[in-house]
């Protein structure tokens, strides 16, 4: 259980670090995330299989979104200890103008 | 169509289990319980022979038209929903490449204000479906003004919405744009 935190903490950080994610998803009707003793990591859902990200990508996009799936996919699946990794795109977030 | 095909199943076997649990009670005659008995204390004697006469008819070869396209009905009803049953459910997420996919919701709410950002549509309707394979079935419903050049904005609207698409990457099966009159009264804007 605590290995499984470990694992969605780490997908959830690199996927943050990924250019062109604004946010982790919070799933729709089930929530997306990983529960733990006391905590929970929300957007990464670790199964005994599987590690599911759900992103929501930054708008204007910096690249074209299967693009940065395909990234975010290859970055949480070096440190998915061999499970099938999975990413679903959530949402768009238009970026706040700081300037405006 | 599976949790249809689930409830006839529950129902059934809760039905079956029923009469298995009666027929023990009356093949062993356990208490006052007697097997010649059973069609009288279910109150389906009148059932139960009308049964036993169509089946001895059926037997004879004694079978109508009726009968015949009943049956074929039953026959072709069970067929119908085993085929929906083994078909293997639509994914609910448009898949792009292998391990990544994008939520239905995502694609509808992207497409949508490009699709209104074309003069003449008041109001859009955005369905998208996924498919097995890679890509979305995308229907488009654009509402329009009476009198409007609907045949024109059709293409404008298909145009700019896989324009859109292709620079963002979201992959595409199927797009359908249908540009209906509607009553500004009714749609979401009524001047633009």
């Amino acid at each position: 259980m605590d290995n499984d935190l470990q694992l969605a903490r780490t997908a959830s950080e690199a996927a943050l670090a990924t250019n062109g994610v604004y946010s982790l998803g919070t799933g729709r009707y089930v929530e997306a995330a990983t529960y733990g003793a006391g905590e929970k990591v929300t957007g990464v859902v670790v199964g005994p299989d599987e590690v599911r990200v759900h992103i929501v990508v930054r708008y204007p996009l910096p690249e074209p979104i299967p693009v940065i799936a395909e990234r975010v996919r290859e970055r949480v699946a070096s440190r998915s200890e061999g499970r099938a990794t999975t990413v679903v795109v959530e949402d768009l977030e238009v970026e706040q103008d700081e300037n405006l | 169509m599976r949790i249809f095909n689930r409830i006839v199943i529950i129902l059934l076997l809760a039905g079956l289990a029923y009469l298995g649990l009666v027929m023990v009670v009356y093949v062993f005659e356990l208490g006052p319980y007697h097997l010649q008995d059973l069609p009288n204390d279910l109150g389906v004697s009148g059932f139960y022979e009308g049964l036993g006469s169509y089946v001895g008819n059926i037997e004879k070869g004694n079978v109508g038209v009726l009968d015949i396209v009943v049956l074929g009905a039953i026959a072709l009803l069970g067929l119908v929903l085993l085929i929906l049953e083994l078909k293997p459910p639509t994914p609910r997420r448009v898949r792009m490449q292998r391990g990544t996919y994008i939520t239905r919701s995502a694609v509808e709410n992207e497409i949508s204000p490009v699709v209104e950002q074309e003069y003449e549509v008041l109001q859009s309707n955005v369905k998208v479906k996924a498919q097995r394979r890679p890509g979305a079935k995308v229907d488009v419903r654009a509402s329009v003004r009476p009198g409007e050049n609907t045949r024109s904005v059709q293409s404008e609207v298909q145009n700019r919405v896989q324009q859109y698409l292709a620079e963002a990457g979201i992959p595409i099966g199927n797009l359908k744009v249908q540009a209906v009159e509607s009553d500004p009264r009714e749609t979401k804007t009524r001047v633009k």
